[in-house]
């Protein structure tokens, strides 16, 4: 008997519809996503979904009640009992049972294991984004980073060889990463809590994982080059082309 | 020889006209701005036309003249709360 449903029964057949679109080489690559807040969510929802299988989540941080307006992954009944990673693995799997979520409830400072194909950064301070973006770079990982505040939010790639996040910085920044550390000494890093929502967040982390599957599929070459500026106020978005700083310390010889 | 141009804060309107020298840097010039705008504390980035101006860069590399509009972008630093 002739049937035409077929093509319903293969789970990625739409996305293999897209001509570039590597599905196997997607579910091969080992994805590390930092930060299980709500671009973590977002982020590892839209991976899942894309086809990507092998996911490892670092987040220390509990879930609080003020992360549900924003974190599809999370309920009511997780607030201060249960940890931002653990909660996205196990739910996230739950969207394929294919996928190996793995989580770690870690500062990312404390991470040493850095064998994998791509970083995605979905962090809430400049401090570990640096730390982030200096690791990926020294092991030659696609990093692609995401932030938020309100409406507004960027998206950087940084390929191997090319500019990296550091290069895009500047006094400001380090002005900024200061104004979070309290006065104790000890390292304790105070993050105020940014304006968010989840339209904002929900654009940036697409966007993040659109750039993740073409560096999956063995299109590198395809990224939107430079840091892309989105303000979702007025509907706008701007990518500005960025160059290597020869004074950032990732690119000294 | 000073040059004269006009830093934009973006998001909200704002400008400053700022003298400039040639051997200045694109960091010089967004600290001027970001102390000016202090109220707002934010990371910012600088941008002329489609490009990032990178920190180290001077004036004289980046091709200003006067009468350039720089603008200036808050670097969203939030995502994970």
């Amino acid at each position: 008997m002739i049937t035409t449903d077929f093509v319903d029964r293969d789970r990625y057949d739409r996305m293999r519809r897209i001509d570039w679109v590597d599905v196997e080489s997607i579910q091969s690559k080992r994805c590390l996503v930092v930060g299980a807040g709500a671009l973590g969510n977002e982020v590892v929802k839209d991976l899942v979904l894309a086809g990507f299988r092998k996911i490892t989540v670092v987040d220390m941080d509990h879930i609080v009640t003020s992360n549900l307006s924003r974190c599809l992954f999370f309920r009511d009944s997780d607030v201060k009992k249960v940890m931002k990673a653990d909660v996205v693995a196990s739910r996230a799997s739950e969207l394929d049972p294919e996928a190996e979520i793995t989580p770690i409830v870690s500062d990312i400072k404390d991470l040493d294991d850095w064998h994998y194909d791509i970083v995605i950064g979905c962090l809430d301070n400049i401090s570990a984004r640096m730390h982030v973006n200096a690791h990926a770079y020294y092991n030659g990982i696609p990093f692609i980073d995401g932030a938020t505040d309100g409406m507004n939010g960027r998206v950087i790639v940084i390929l191997p060889g090319g500019p990296c996040l550091q290069c895009t910085m500047n006094r400001t920044h380090v002005e900024q990463m200061e104004r979070r550390f309290t006065c104790t000494g000890n390292g304790t890093a105070f993050v105020p809590k940014t304006a968010s929502d989840i339209t904002t967040t929900a654009v940036i982390a697409a966007m993040q994982v659109r750039e993740a599957m073409k560096i999956a599929s063995g299109h590198p070459e395809k990224c939107v080059k430079g840091a892309t500026y989105y303000n979702g106020t007025e509907g706008t978005m701007e990518t500005l082309e960025v160059t290597v700083d020869p004074e950032c310390v990732n690119h000294q010889e | 020889m000073s040059i004269a141009i006009t830093v934009k804060n973006v998001y909200n309107g704002s400008t400053i006209r700022m003298e400039v020298e040639n051997d200045e840097t694109m960091g010089d010039i967004i600290k001027s701005a970001a102390e000016y705008w202090r109220k707002e504390a934010s990371a910012y980035i600088l941008k002329k036309g489609k490009m990032l101006l990178r920190s180290s860069m001077t004036v004289a590399e980046a091709g200003i003249i006067t009468d350039d509009v720089l603008e200036m972008i808050p670097d969203p630093e939030g995502g994970s709360r």
